[in-house]
């Protein structure tokens, strides 16, 4: 009971830890891909303190209630996630519960954006809910094909489950569902080239538009386990989670640094083109991928 | 980091934190405007030290004014000035304030911007807040240059 209650405060302050390092980290190494030095790895950390010392100005009530429910919404799902062996709610719930809160956090900055009244808020937050309409598809698939494969919802039976036979990523049908979760992945966490929900030029970074100051301290702490999530759900699934947490975070960041250099790489796509992609290649893998797995598995 | 540095993290973190992150917003009027390229990208690398362009007011605490300000102009400089949240920072960019500012004959940009009717010339007078404004004056060697 004790170790059960000391997870749950321990695992959220681990995540947004390992969050925050790697927010980090992708400026220093976008810096290095540039050709410049770069700031320091705790740059997100004092530009934090700075923005919490800031005076920020509210926009009426939701605007404030908004991006607390969006910020409680990730720390719920990382409560849900194996880090390692670490699992404060292992029995409570699974990939079905994860699913649904995983939705509360681009909510959340949606009620929140919407009381900022702000044109570039609007444009970004629809952008924003047509590309999750674009990922949720195949996101969908890829999870039911897991899930048909392990005969299992639970997320720490799939990671058991990978003990014995190996690596999912590594075994024939799942092969296909963790290409689809990784050809997906830069769109979920809304980097390039699927970063038209927060274009900078284009829309003044979107649904950050008003904020600033603590609001946009608490956006960025958001941003954290945002990263965290989605990476950790890709480790869990498909390179078969780990033992202990470092080796968990060695496996999270062998797959950040191959986001990043996607990030690197690409320019930005237009929102019609990102949708045609993702329903196109992801989405086919993944329904090749369920439809093998459904074949072999019965 | 050494020691001395993090004493002054632990006595005064807001202070230092003003210091090490700048989140810049500029408002550019044409000629200022090429030297701020440089200065953020490989070049001269800002963000080295904490400095990077951001898109709205809201967000920023560092505001570069590059080019010279028109009495047309000086209205929307004000309004996005009052936007950003305080503590904030005023850096006239690049050369051309020099050349409004500095009273002496400086050949070109001189004539160009100080004696040109349309400029604000009395940027000493203008007080945005608490900091006189320009506060702090960037000039690459590249751009003297030119303009002799």
């Amino acid at each position: 009971m004790v170790t059960k209650i000391i997870h749950i405060i321990f695992s959220p302050i681990l995540a947004l830890v390992v969050g925050i390092f790697f927010l980090g980290l992708a400026r220093k190494i976008m810096a290095r891909i540039h050709w410049r030095y770069g700031p320091p790895l705790v740059q997100p950390v004092i530009d934090m303190i700075r923005l919490f010392y800031q005076k920020s100005v509210s926009h009426g009530r939701m605007f404030d209630l908004g991006i607390i429910l969006s910020l409680a919404g990730s720390i719920v799902v990382v409560l849900f996630l194996p880090f390692g062996q670490i699992c404060p709610l292992a029995g409570s719930g699974g990939l079905l519960v994860i699913l649904y809160i995983m939705l509360l956090a681009p909510l959340g900055l949606a009620l929140s954006g919407g009381q900022g009244a702000n044109p570039n808020i609007s444009i970004g937050i629809s952008r924003k809910l047509i590309l999750s309409l674009g990922y949720e598809v195949p996101l969908l698939l890829v999870l039911l094909a897991v899930m048909t494969c392990y005969k299992t919802i639970s997320i720490v039976e799939v990671v058991n489950a990978q003990d014995n036979t190996g690596w999912s990523i590594t075994s024939w049908p799942l092969f296909l569902s963790g290409l689809s979760y990784f050809l997906i992945l830069p769109a979920i966490l809304g980097i390039r080239p699927f970063d038209v929900s927060s274009a900078p030029q284009e829309i003044s970074s979107g649904p950050m538009a008003e904020y600033g100051g603590k609001y946009l301290a608490i956006a960025t702490i958001e941003h954290a386990f945002v990263l965290f999530i989605s990476i950790a759900l890709f480790v869990n699934l498909f390179l078969g989670g780990a033992a202990n947490p470092a080796i968990f975070f060695v496996k999270m960041l062998v797959v950040f640094v191959l986001g990043l250099c996607i990030n690197a790489v690409f320019p930005r796509f237009k929102i019609e083109q990102a949708i045609r992609y993702l329903w196109k290649w992801p989405t086919l893998l993944a329904f090749l991928g369920l439809i093998m797995t459904l074949v072999i598995r019965s | 980091m050494d020691r001395n540095q993090i004493t002054k993290w632990i006595k005064a973190p807001a202070k230092m934190a003003n210091k090490y992150s700048l989140h810049a917003i500029y408002f550019c009027t044409g000629c200022g405007i090429i030297e701020v390229p440089p200065v953020i990208t490989a070049r001269w690398d800002a963000e080295r030290f904490g400095v990077i362009p951001v898109a709205t007011p809201r967000q920023a605490n560092l505001f570069l004014i590059t080019g010279y300000v028109s009495v047309k102009t000086l209205r929307a400089i004000i309004r996005t000035y009052e936007q950003m949240p305080e503590p904030k920072y005023t850096v006239g960019f690049g050369s051309t304030h020099l050349w409004t500012l500095i009273d002496k004959d400086m050949a070109n940009g001189y004539i160009r911007y100080r004696e040109n009717y349309n400029s604000y010339r009395r940027n000493q007078e203008l007080v945005l807040g608490e900091l006189e404004w320009p506060p702090l004056f960037l000039v690459s060697d590249e751009s003297q240059g030119n303009e002799q």
